[in-house]
């Protein structure tokens, strides 16, 4: 049988027997731990102290007569208190709008990074948007420069080579074409446009042609080009290309003249 | 503090105390709204009591009145920390443990000394005044009283703090260790330690009686 150590006795003796339950039962049960305990018990209660000296009923008034003198008034504390108590308060309105900021701030970064992750989802249907105003630009310049580039081979095909008041317009309207020509020649290379480019490149012979004309229009340029341009149908070819693009416009998937300039 | 002794005549004190409670709240709000004169009830009602506690800890009666003032004036500076809660008794009590504390700091020197002293095996042979050698019991026993105190003053700061507020103020272990500002195991080791050490310290005196 393990017995009790003094630690176990001297803590059931101040716990005044109510200490741990197995503690009790072995002290019932165990003569050579009882008998140790009560010889523990026997010393302690043999051990007397003196009693402090006893003060008289006036003591605590004298405390405090004594200490009453150098005390500092606590009138004067009140006035910290208050000023702990606003250092407080604007500590904690400080804090309050630190929370604020950073709460703003966190939801802006949090929505930027959904919009990443929705990015990095769905890459198509996070691009189209961001694409969609550019490449709506570009259909409305590519649109204008045909509708322009038609009315001039209209012009072209019916002008009179003969007069002079035909041919300077033509010439104007040419140079005004030429560099938004090249523009969306780029762009119908970039985005892989084999009908456009090729159509665009004819526009921009004749193009050219009309321009830059060294000694400027006569009517047998006027004439060849005429006759080039039935030959090779290249106002049909630019009527076909401007239908196609109120059908893009309205959400066709063929992004044959999309992409940017 | 609620679990010590505060006096013998227990049921008429702790009635006291519980109204006194309910006062001391007052007196402190009264003290911190800038009534002065309000702290004078506080240490008119705890100072008998913190002066037996300095006593038993110091031994010295002009210690044990210094340290009871200097209790009250720290309490005073510090009682805007004073949780409403808490009982003013409680507080003022542990303060008034940390002051003598301080206060005996200074004799930690000697105890070492007195270490060297207790593990002397010759400095065990007590001398005690035999029941035989005269009738005298009352010299008798105010050399065991002595030898008692000279025990007690062998023991560490800490330990005979420990002991006097488990045996003579019935604290709890909580109690002292929240007196003493150290872990409960902590205070109990000091208890155990103590009471050893009286017990080893003071055998020769207890068969011989």
């Amino acid at each position: 049988m393990k017995h009790l150590s003094e630690e176990e006795l001297i803590e059931q003796y101040y716990s005044k027997g109510e200490g741990a339950a197995a503690t009790r039962q072995h002290l019932k049960g165990c003569a050579e731990c009882a008998e140790a305990y009560a010889a523990l018990g026997s010393d302690l209660a043999e051990m007397e102290f003196a009693e402090p000296p006893a003060r008289d009923a006036s003591y605590g008034e004298r405390v405090w007569e004594s200490l009453s003198r150098s005390l500092p008034a606590y009138e004067a504390r009140k006035w910290s208190w208050l000023r702990g108590g606003l250092g407080m308060g604007l500590s904690y309105a400080a804090a309050c709008a630190l929370l604020v900021v950073g709460a703003f701030f966190a939801g802006r970064l949090w929505e930027q990074r959904q919009a990443q992750n929705s990015a990095a989802i769905h890459p198509q249907q996070t691009q189209q948007p961001v694409a969609q105003p550019q490449e709506r630009v570009v259909l409305v310049v590519l649109s204008d420069h045909l509708d322009r580039s038609e009315r001039l081979l209209v012009e072209l095909k019916h002008a009179d080579a003969d007069s002079a008041e035909m041919v300077s317009p033509l010439r104007d309207e040419a140079r005004g074409l030429l560099a938004a020509n090249r523009i969306c020649r780029q762009n119908a290379e970039k985005i892989d446009d084999p009908a456009l480019t090729t159509a665009l490149d004819r526009l921009d012979h004749v193009l050219g042609e009309l321009a830059n004309q060294p000694g400027g229009l006569n009517g047998a340029t006027i004439a060849r080009l005429q006759e080039e341009m039935n030959a090779n149908g290249l106002l049909f070819e630019v009527r076909v290309l401007r239908s196609r693009i109120p059908d893009q416009q309205a959400g066709g998937k063929d992004r044959s003249t999309g992409g940017t300039i | 503090m609620p679990g010590c002794k505060i006096s013998p005549n227990r049921a008429d004190q702790i009635v006291s105390n519980v109204r006194m409670d309910k006062n001391d709240h007052a007196a402190v709000r009264a003290v911190l709204a800038g009534d002065k004169e309000a702290y004078g009830a506080l240490v008119v009602h705890h100072s008998h009591r913190l002066f037996r506690l300095a006593f038993r800890i110091t031994g010295n009666e002009t210690d044990a009145e210094d340290v009871v003032q200097e209790a009250f004036l720290r309490g005073y500076q510090k009682l805007e920390s004073f949780e409403s809660r808490a009982d003013f008794g409680t507080w003022i009590y542990r303060i008034a443990v940390r002051c003598a504390l301080d206060r005996i700091g200074g004799r930690r020197m000697d105890e070492s000394s007195r270490v060297a002293e207790e593990t002397d095996p010759e400095l065990d042979e007590v001398q005690v005044a035999d029941l035989a050698a005269g009738p005298d019991r009352l010299l008798l026993s105010s050399e065991i009283r002595a030898m008692q105190e000279m025990a007690m003053h062998n023991l560490t700061s800490t330990e005979r703090t420990a002991f006097m507020l488990r045996h003579m103020e019935d604290c709890s272990t909580d109690e002292i260790a929240a007196a003493l500002e150290i872990q409960p195991n902590a205070a109990k080791q000091a208890v155990f330690r103590a009471v050893h050490k009286l017990r080893r310290r003071l055998a020769p005196m207890m068969v011989r009686i």
